[in-house]
């Protein structure tokens, strides 16, 4: 068992704790981060991308509006490398209730959310495909943000500072000596060793697993899991984020962000933020729904669907998942339950993670007399590389990690690929994979799998879904491993392939028709016929998995 | 005016064709682009879905499946067909060897060993059964080919077999390399013998050597011969991922003997409408250049393929259509129906059993079993019934039904 101790421990790495973390150590206070799985695997990398402008909860949920419109302009002031002005509309459809509109604009003036109506021939102006018998329309200050690139900025910069992360640590109990919870245990799920970090503070900032933690001190919280599904379509069919003027519902906004549309999403709640699918119904409907917006999106390209949980904190019974609010709640376990020593931050949204950890760390700073105030939101966090993305300082990411990380601008690769003139060394063509960058990967440390490569390098989801690559990929990883992974352990490079053609299965499914599906049977010939992997040897293996609660594609 | 119209410009609208420019008909072939040929292996896999030889299971088929392709039209119609075939890629010079008695088992580049009945007699040395040390040789530059790789899953299957990376000759370098710029190099002698002297070099014990399929699209039996005679050993060919020469030849071949006959290949006109009365196709429209084409029709082969070839289109609805015409379709009766949970399942995926029913004359069949054309024949993976991917049957059933569709609407088969 190895022990460490800090001030304050921070469990979750999605964008709240993210922010706590780099909000805390600039108080200077002694910090550390612990996350299950890689950072933002949770919902902070499962969610659509928008930066709210607020416009979506002016008439439901008004104070997270306005904390939304507020944090909106604090995001881009910064953190602007993470975000693209996109700037968004609400439109009125034929299918929408048109005395709305007239509510919006009161309440988007009561709220402080900037709003401008705009002519209907403007809109249709800067997004061609939209639906030309739309009634109204309204420009706001909508926004496409890397969430990933995001938490690795605040994560990056809390490190600059002295903070530690530790990712991969799972938090198997909480140490609570009468009522005071003064550490946690967690395990190290790379190595399988026990770690005890000893904290005078504990910060639960796991969103939607929220309710799971605090079952390990005893304590409850009525989260409820919110599953929301979307859909990447296979190029931007829109560059403006589009919202239907209406009380938010499912399926009624769409996404640009980096090389692809989402189109979100729906509102499900589940019992267990760790067990969900997604079904034909869902995908279907929200089609059907983006076909109010944009007609004809149906029959477009659609490249997987996937789901993220969102974390509704219920205080009472409220009616359906959508009647919850949508604003934050810090939960004191102190003044709550008698229990001293972590406080609980839940709901909220993405755009007002900065907000939410300010709070929550200005109650932490209480308690530990510490005085200093909050500066998140005037100190700019500095891009770690050239305005490109920053990497994870872990040895496992080395240098290749800047292009190879899984928040990266296609662009940037390409001006990689035109530098060097390395066309011919690409071995993943749709996400412009070279080979040297495949290479760095599968040499990397605690590289276990073909599916490991994808998180690291974007390997196999681009529009082909692995039809070529994955085969390269299995066959490079032998060239290069097979003598020290039979020494190992490791399974042979064959039993990779067809672990992660199984892995890639499980994601194109939900979004497999027209197109899509054609080239899935592309890919079938590949593998089945040309190469005949079904017949391989070595089929009683099993490729190693790092442990992982659930299984759904990462965003975008 | 061309009459006789063949929908698509795969293996099996290239047969039809062939029988009806064979019997004086002049057909058109209207194809929206090349079809699977080009990106397959090339060689013609009847059966490899149990351990029965392909003739065993085309005659056990009539009695348990009597709506699979063959047994529609039956064990002595693909024996015919692959006759032509043979006979055809003789004349071309560019022998098939094999036959329906047993199935060969071929290294793929996966280093997995593949059931095929016909293939290129540039692939021949590759069947295991011939015993003795194997070298697989590749190059660097290629992406789609590893020896490594291959020689290890031979290996772990009791097969002796070393691979290794050959040198592009400096001469030859080029700025990005596919199958296709591989093979233009292997056209030239020059190259050869450079490669054919590394090969020697490192053949050691190794009896027969196996390359990527990329050996010549002029004379791929010339190169074969030169490769074998530098390096003093047999040479043969392992198909790759797409583009895929040999599949390239196969069209070439096929083109050439249609023209010769009188017949016309249209690539890039895809046939989106089709109208007709009286259980007769009359009139069906392409598309080309932005242009709509009208072409009268007396007969039509549909061989437009399956989801692949782009034959049957589905859509997020669940529902499954055929794009040329309209046909009826046979496919699963909803989208949660589709999919078997593992992609490897050895029955498949349902989706992929969608396609047009028919008689056993080939003609299309609506939800009744009635035949909505009389003068349209359908052949290949546009029919509906069986997934040809996992039965291992999709070039032979292409093959056999596009040859009969031919020789039916030529008006050939009583």
């Amino acid at each position: 068992m190895r022990t460490f101790t800090t001030d304050v421990l921070v469990i979750g790495g999605g964008a709240t704790g993210a922010g706590a973390l780099r909000d805390l150590v600039l108080r200077g206070i002694r910090c550390a981060l612990v996350e299950k799985g890689d950072l933002t695997h949770g919902t902070t990398g499962r969610y659509h991308g928008l930066l709210h402008s607020g416009g979506r909860y002016v008439v439901k949920d008004p104070q997270s509006a306005e904390e939304c419109a507020r944090e909106n302009e604090v995001l881009r002031k910064i953190m602007p490398h993470c975000i693209e002005e996109t700037g968004g509309l609400f439109v009125v459809t034929p299918a929408d209730d048109e005395a709305y509109a007239d509510r919006f604009v009161d309440a988007c003036r009561r709220t402080g959310v900037w709003v401008e109506e705009i002519p209907v021939r403007e809109a249709l102006h800067r997004e061609p495909l939209l639906n030309p018998r739309i009634k109204r329309a309204f420009a706001v200050r909508d926004g496409a943000a890397d969430s990933f690139l995001a938490t690795h900025a605040n994560t990056d910069d809390a490190r600059r500072y002295g903070a530690q992360v530790l990712t991969y640590h799972r938090v198997v109990g909480l140490e609570r000596v009468g009522d005071r919870i003064i550490g946690a245990l967690c395990e190290d799920l790379r190595s399988g060793e026990t770690v005890r970090v000893h904290a005078s503070f504990i910060i639960n900032a796991t969103g939607a697993w929220a309710g799971k933690i605090a079952a390990m001190a005893g304590l409850r919280i009525n989260v409820v899991p919110g599953k929301g599904t979307m859909i990447a379509m296979n190029h931007r069919i829109v560059n403006t984020v589009v919202n239907r003027c209406k009380m938010p519902a499912d399926g009624d906004i769409i996404v640009p962000i980096h090389t692809v549309a989402v189109l979100g999403t729906t509102d499900i709640p589940v019992p267990d933020p760790d067990v969900y699918d997604i079904t034909p119904e869902e995908v279907h409907q929200i089609l059907e729904e983006g076909e109010c917006l944009v007609p004809g999106v149906s029959r477009m390209r659609a490249l997987r669907a996937w789901a993220g949980v969102r974390p509704l904190y219920k205080e009472q019974d409220a009616g359906s998942d959508r009647d919850i609010p949508r604003t934050y709640k810090l939960l004191d376990h102190e003044t709550r339950n008698g229990v001293a020593g972590m406080v609980s931050i839940v709901g909220g949204k993405w755009t007002t993670y900065r907000l939410m950890a300010e709070h929550t760390v200005d109650l932490v700073a209480q308690r530990l007399g510490v005085t200093t105030p909050c500066r998140t939101a005037d100190l700019k966090i500095e891009p770690s590389h050239d305005g490109a993305a920053s990497a994870p300082h872990q040895s496992a990411r080395s240098q290749f990690a800047i292009l190879a990380s899984p928040f990266y601008m296609l662009g940037h690769r390409l001006a990689e690929v035109e530098a060097d003139d390395s066309y011919g060394e690409l071995i993943c063509e749709c996400e412009l994979v070279t080979r040297a960058h495949l290479e760095a990967a599968i040499r990397s440390e605690g590289t276990a799998n073909l599916d490991d490569l994808r998180r690291d390098t974007r390997l196999g989801m681009g529009p082909c879904q692995g039809g070529f690559c994955t085969y390269r990929a299995a066959a490079i990883w032998h060239e290069l491993r097979n003598g020290t992974d039979r020494a190992s352990g490791v399974p042979p490079a064959t039993a990779l392939l067809r672990h992660f053609l199984q892995e890639r299965w499980k994601g194109v499914t939900p979004t497999l028709w027209g197109d899509q599906l054609r080239q899935e049977r592309l890919d079938e010939l590949n593998y089945l016929e040309t190469l005949a992997v079904d017949r391989l040897p070595d089929a009683g293996h099993v490729a190693i998995e790092q442990k992982r609660d659930y299984v759904v594609e990462e965003v975008v | 005016m061309r009459t006789m119209i063949v929908i698509g410009a795969g293996l099996s609208g290239l047969m039809g064709a062939l029988a009806l420019a064979e019997a004086g008909l002049r057909p058109l072939v209207l194809a929206k682009g090349q079809g699977a040929t080009h990106w397959t292996a090339g060689t013609i896999d009847v059966w490899g879905a149990d351990e029965r030889s392909p003739r065993e299971a085309l005659q056990a088929l009539g009695e348990s499946r009597p709506r699979h392709p063959y047994a529609l039209i039956g064990a002595h119609a693909v024996e015919n067909a692959i006759a032509r075939f043979r006979a055809l890629t003789e004349v071309a010079r560019y022998p098939y060897v094999g036959g329906l008695d047993r199935n060969v088992l071929l290294p793929t580049a996966a280093g997995a060993l593949r059931p095929v009945a016909l293939l290129p007699v540039t692939m021949a040395a590759g069947d295991v059964r011939l015993g003795g040390e194997v070298l697989i040789a590749g190059f660097h530059e290629l992406r789609d080919f590893y020896p490594p790789f291959i020689a290890a899953n031979l290996a772990a299957q009791g097969i002796a077999a070393r691979g290794i990376y050959l040198t592009t000759p400096p001469a030859f370098r080029r700025h990005e390399y596919t199958t296709v710029t591989f093979a233009h190099m292997f056209d030239d002698p020059t190259f050869r013998s450079d490669i054919g002297r590394q090969l020697r070099a490192h053949r050691g014990d190794a009896t027969r050597i196996g390359l990527p399929a990329i050996l010549g699209l002029r004379d791929p039996l010339g190169a074969v011969a030169h490769l074998q005679h530098e390096s003093g050993a047999q040479v043969f060919e392992i198909p790759t991922l797409p583009p895929s020469v040999p599949g390239i030849r196969l069209f070439a071949l096929f083109q050439h003997a249609i023209e010769q006959h009188g017949g016309r290949l249209q690539i890039g006109s895809e046939v989106n409408h089709g109208d007709g009365q009286n259980r007769l196709l009359t009139t069906i429209w392409s598309e080309a250049a932005a242009r709509q084409q009208e072409h009268r029709v007396e007969r039509a082969l549909l061989a437009t393929g399956g989801v692949a070839g782009g034959g049957i289109r589905t859509d997020h609805t669940g529902i499954v259509r055929e794009t040329a015409l309209d046909l009826p379709v046979r496919a699963p009766a909803n989208r949660a129906d589709w999919f078997a949970p593992r992609f490897l399942d050895p029955h498949g995926h349902a989706v992929y059993t969608a396609g047009v029913a028919t008689d056993a004359r080939l003609r299309p069949l609506g939800a009744d079993d009635e035949v909505v054309y009389d003068n349209v024949a359908v052949a290949g993976a546009t029919l509906a019934g069986t997934d040809t991917v996992r039965e291992r049957s999709r070039s032979g059933v292409s093959l056999a039904t596009g040859w009969a569709a031919g020789r039916i609407l030529a008006g050939l088969v009583s």
